[in-house]
C-alpha cells in the first residue's frame, strides 16, 4: 500500500515512525509493505514513488523545520488527485471555522478514489455527512479513530465490535487538559488561573488555551461521535457547550462536601448533545483524574461499556491511525484487492 | 412504592407460595426473594422479600392477608423511589435570587425536599450555590433541568448539573 502524509507535525511524524516500525507486521499479516510515497507540510513537499525513509523524513523535519526540499506551490490538491497512491493520512491542524485545509485534502483524495485516514477534527465536526457520502460514492474508506480520544478506541469499538448493539447513550471526558486543570483545582485547592498556568508550564495546555477550556475541542469530538456512532447529522455548532473557565474553588469545594468532583462531560442521548461541567460522584468511572480520556456507552445487550485511554500524544495518536490503516488493509484483503 | 419485608414462615410446604401470592394478587411486582435457611426463629424460616406496589392501600391489603395466613412480618421498610436533585450554580448570584429559587422549588409538585448551601458574599461575582434534594418523579427532574437552564441563561451564571 502506498500512502501520502498531509501535515508533518506531531501526529504526521508519529505515524511516519510507526509505519517504519511495523513493516514486519504488514508483511506477515498482509504480504505487503506500507510505503510512504509522499509527505508535505505547510511549505514543502517530498515525493518518491519507490518509498521514502520515515526516519530520514523525521530527521530532516527536526533539523530543517521542513519535511521536503521542494516548495509546495498551491498544488497540493492536484498532487492528491493525480499522484499514484492508495491512502491519504491527513494530519493538518484542526480548523473549526471552515475545516480547511483538511476538507480540501480529504475531498480531493476521496474524489479520486483514495482511502483517507485522518486525525483532523475540523472537517469531521463541520462536514461529516458530505465526507462520508463522498467516501461511499467513490467506494473508498474514510476512517478517523484518531480524531476522538487519541489512543482510546471508541469509534472502531462502537462501529465494529459493538455493531450488533443498540447504543442508547454516551457520556465521557474528551479533553485531558480540562480534566487535569479540574483535578489540580480539587487536589491542591488551586484557583483556576493557577491550575491553568501549571498545565501550560507542563505543556499540557496550549499558550492560547481557549480551544480546550471553552469546551471547543470536546464539542468537536462529541459532534464526531454523534455522527459516527449515533448516525446523527450534526456539526460542532449543534453542540450545546459550556467550558470550565468560570469554575471557582468554591464550586469545587461545595461539590467536594457532597463527595463529588466537577468534570467536563460530553453527553449524547436522544434529547441531548452537550458539553458541560457536571458533578460526578467520587468513585464513579467518570471521576477519573489526570489527563486520560474516558467514554461510557450504554448499550441494550452489553449494558455499560467503558473505554479509557490516552487522549493525545505523538505515539498514542499514531496508534489510532495505525489501527485504521490495518482495518483498510484487512478490508482490501477481504475484497481480494 | 418499593417495600422490603422480613417474613417468618412456618417450616411446612406451601408457606412461601402462600406468602408471595397476595403480592401478585394486588398487582405487586416481586423484585427479590432471599431465604435465610440458617436463620430459624422459633421454628420459623426467615425470608426477605423486596417488591413494588402501586399504593399504600395495596400494601395494606397484602399485610392483611399475611395476618390472616399467620405470616409473621418481623420488619418492614417501605420507601418511595426518589430521584436526586443536584445543581451547582456559579456566578454573580444575589441572595434574593437564591431565595427566589428556593421558593420556586418548594412550590413545585413532587419535590420532596431541597437544601441550598452557598459560599461567597452576596456581591461577589463568583458565588457558588449548591441545591440538593429529592424528587418523587423522574419528570420533575426534567422540569428542574429546564428551570435551572432558563434561570442560568437569564441571569448569566454557570450551571453544573449532577450526573444522573
Ligand atoms: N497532537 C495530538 O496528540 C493529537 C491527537 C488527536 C488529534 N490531533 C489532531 O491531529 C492534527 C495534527 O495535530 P498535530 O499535533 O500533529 O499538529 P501540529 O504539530 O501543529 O502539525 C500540523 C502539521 O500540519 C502542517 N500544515 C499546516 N497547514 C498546512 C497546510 N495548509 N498544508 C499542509 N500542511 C499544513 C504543519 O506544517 P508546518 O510543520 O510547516 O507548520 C504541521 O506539519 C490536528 O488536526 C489535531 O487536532 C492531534
Amino acid at each position: 500500500m502506498k500512502v501520502v502524509i498531509a501535515g508533518f507535525g506531531t501526529v504526521g511524524q508519529g505515524i511516519a515512525e510507526v509505519i517504519g516500525m511495523r513493516q514486519e507486521l504488514f508483511s506477515k499479516s498482509f504480504g505487503q509493505q506500507v510505503k510512504i510515497v509522499g509527505a508535505f507540510d505547510s511549505s514543502t513537499i517530498v515525493k518518491n514513488a519507490r518509498g521514502l525513509d520515515p526516519v530520514e523524513l523525521v530527521r530532516r523535519k527536526a533539523s530543517t523545520g521542513t519535511v521536503g526540499t521542494r516548495k509546495v506551490d498551491g498544488g497540493v490538491k492536484e498532487l492528491i488527485e493525480e499522484y499514484d497512491f492508495d491512502t491519504l493520512i491527513e494530519t493538518t491542524p484542526t480548523n473549526i471555522l471552515d475545516a480547511e485545509p483538511g476538507y480540501t485534502h480529504i475531498m480531493a483524495a476521496l474524489g479520486s478514489g483514495k482511502n483517507v485516514i485522518t486525525s483532523n477534527k475540523g472537517p469531521l465536526a463541520l462536514r461529516f455527512r458530505e465526507l462520508s457520502k463522498a467516501a461511499a460514492r467513490n467506494k473508498v474508506q474514510l476512517r478517523y479513530e484518531a480524531s476522538v480520544g487519541g489512543a482510546m478506541p471508541v469509534i472502531n469499538l462502537s462501529r465494529e465490535l459493538l455493531r450488533g448493539e443498540e447504543i442508547f447513550s454516551l457520556r465521557g471526558i474528551l479533553n485531558g487538559t480540562c480534566n487535569f486543570i479540574l483535578n489540580r483545582m480539587k487536589d491542591e485547592g488551586l484557583p483556576f488561573e493557577q491550575a491553568l498556568r501549571e498545565a501550560q508550564e507542563m505543556g499540557i495546555a496550549e499558550r492560547d488555551p481557549s480551544y480546550d477550556i471553552d469546551g471547543v475541542d470536546s464539542a468537536c469530538k462529541l459532534a464526531i461521535l454523534a455522527n459516527a456512532i449515533f448516525g446523527k447529522d450534526v456539526t460542532y455548532n449543534d453542540v450545546i457547550r459550556t467550558g470550565i473557565r468560570n469554575i471557582t474553588e468554591d464550586a469545587i469545594a461545595l461539590a467536594g462536601e457532597q463527595n463529588k468532583v466537577i468534570r467536563l462531560i460530553g453527553e449524547i442521548n436522544k434529547d441531548r448533545l452537550e458539553v458541560s461541567p457536571r458533578m460526578v460522584p467520587n468513585g464513579h468511572p467518570l471521576a477519573i483524574g489526570g489527563t486520560l480520556n474516558i467514554v461510557q456507552l450504554l448499550t441494550d445487550l452489553a449494558g455499560e461499556v467503558t473505554v479509557v485511554g490516552r487522549g493525545a500524544g505523538r505515539m498514542e495518536t499514531a496508534s489510532a491511525i495505525l489501527s485504521d490503516l490495518l482495518a483498510i488493509l484487512s478490508e482490501d484483503r477481504a475484497k481480494g484487492r | 412504592m418499593k417495600v422490603n419485608v422480613d417474613l417468618r414462615l412456618k417450616d411446612i410446604p406451601g408457606q412461601l407460595v402462600g406468602a408471595l401470592e397476595p403480592i401478585s394478587a394486588n398487582d405487586g411486582n416481586i423484585r427479590g426473594v432471599v431465604h435465610h435457611h440458617d436463620d430459624r426463629v422459633g421454628g420459623r424460616i426467615a425470608v426477605n422479600v423486596t417488591f413494588e406496589v402501586r399504593s399504600e392501600h395495596a400494601l395494606n391489603k397484602i399485610l392483611e392477608v399475611w395476618r390472616k395466613r399467620e405470616v409473621d412480618v418481623a420488619k418492614i421498610d417501605s420507601f418511595f423511589e426518589t430521584f436526586p436533585i443536584q445543581y451547582l450554580i456559579v456566578g454573580s448570584i444575589p441572595t434574593k435570587e437564591l431565595e427566589s429559587i428556593t421558593k420556586a422549588l418548594e412550590s413545585m409538585e413532587n419535590v420532596a425536599f431541597i437544601e441550598v448551601r452557598y459560599t461567597g458574599s452576596a456581591n461577589s461575582s463568583s458565588r457558588a450555590a449548591l441545591v440538593t434534594g429529592k424528587a418523587s418523579k423522574k419528570e420533575t427532574i426534567a422540569s428542574l433541568d429546564q428551570f435551572f437552564k432558563q434561570r442560568s441563561e437569564k441571569h448569566d451564571y454557570i450551571l453544573i448539573r449532577g450526573l444522573d
